[in-house]
């Protein structure tokens, strides 16, 4: 086993509100009290949508300054209105391009919050770490939009089955799925 | 409680009826009882209101209007004594981390709308009321906005989180 570059952590930006969002849950895990934890989260990844103008000045505003983030633009799988033909190709292009950021950076904790983007990076990581490529240790964390209250987004039924931890923000949502152990609600978080 | 300053919100995309319910006749007048003297619109892609309308309404209702199409509006939100929007999770949140009163209006033409049950879980938990486009200016007589909760967030929630997270990692 090499000692290369260490496994950074990933962290998936849609835009607007899923950004708000996410800022603040980095901010929670950059800012814990032990700093030995904060070191292991280091270095941080963002990655956002090509399209996506406004979340990278939102998010290094948000971050503590010490931190080392930075930040990779990658396709979207879907723009807003964009046909289903079409999405197929859009789709697996940006699947290609999650596999090999994911095959190349190797990052231990991917952290992400519903905006479509996340998914192919999801099913990257699992599919590396399945063959080896990411560390055993590795871990897929996804943390359902604030909006769902009742029902899950697409992105999260597309994520349930392999999320390592899946978060939920109200209790209609963890009792609906009580029998899903990865599932976890703690209250309001945000 | 007086209402100065109301800030209308549809979001980014558009929603017609929203700005046409906030400028008619009822729902001025609901304002003006209110004190209101500054409505500030941000109309996305719907139509704007024409200098002539804006001119009328300032002469009948005392109301000034200063209005735009997209602009970051952190200010907007802070300066406003009430929000009104749709039901978007940004705007619900922007309302709550602020601390402002929040009216959420209904959008009865999109089909679906998952971004209703947020507004209609933080009504239920007394944080912003919501109501449907027709019933507006009722609404404005008679809500009590004092009564709303302010929103707190909950770091010992938030804590528990990061925890997760820690042992997850703990290998």
């Amino acid at each position: 086993m090499t000692t290369s570059a260490p496994h950074p952590t990933y962290v998936i930006l849609g835009s607007g509100g899923h950004t708000a969002e996410m800022c603040r849950l980095t901010q929670a895990l950059l800012q814990q009290q032990d700093s030995q934890q904060v070191e292991k989260y280091q270095p941080i990844r963002l990655i956002l949508a090509s399209s996506d103008s406004t979340s990278e000045r939102q998010f290094r505003q948000a971050l503590p300054l010490e931190s080392q983030a930075e930040f990779v633009k990658v396709p979207r799988s879907r723009s807003v209105g964009q046909s289903w033909l079409s999405t197929i190709f859009t789709s697996l292009w940006a699947l290609l391009w999650s596999c090999y950021l994911v095959w190349r950076d190797r990052p231990q904790l991917i952290l992400c919050n519903g905006p479509g983007t996340c998914v192919p990076f999801c099913y990257a990581a699992y599919l590396w770490r399945l063959l080896g490529r990411l560390p055993s240790h590795s871990r897929i964390v996804f943390v359902e939009s604030f909006c769902r209250v009742e029902t899950l987004s697409l992105s999260g039924r597309l994520l349930l089955p392999l999320a390592d931890l899946f978060v939920v923000h109200w209790p209609a949502l963890a009792t609906r799925y009580a029998d899903k152990k990865n599932l976890r609600y703690f209250g309001r978080i945000l | 409680m007086h209402l100065n300053s109301v800030y209308i919100t549809v979001g980014t995309t558009k929603f017609d009826a929203l700005i046409s319910a906030v400028t008619s006749e009822p729902v001025l007048k609901a304002l003006q009882n209110r004190k209101c003297t500054r409505l500030l619109i941000q109309h996305g892609n719907s139509q704007p209101l024409t200098d002539e309308e804006t001119l009328l309404i300032s002469k009948n209702y005392g109301i000034q209007i200063e209005q735009y199409k997209f602009r970051p509006n952190i200010e907007d939100i802070k300066s406003a004594d009430l929000i009104i929007g749709h039901a978007g999770a940004g705007t619900c949140m922007d309302i709550l981390n602020n601390r402002k009163h929040g009216l959420i209006v209904i959008n009865d033409t999109l089909m679906d709308n998952h971004q209703l049950e947020l507004a209609k879980q933080l009504a239920s938990e007394n944080y912003l009321y919501y109501c449907k486009v027709s019933d507006l200016d009722a609404q404005l007589t008679s809500l009590d906005f004092k009564a709303l909760k302010p929103y707190e967030t909950q770091p010992e929630n938030l804590k528990k989180f990061v925890s997760a997270i820690n042992e997850l990692m703990s290998h």
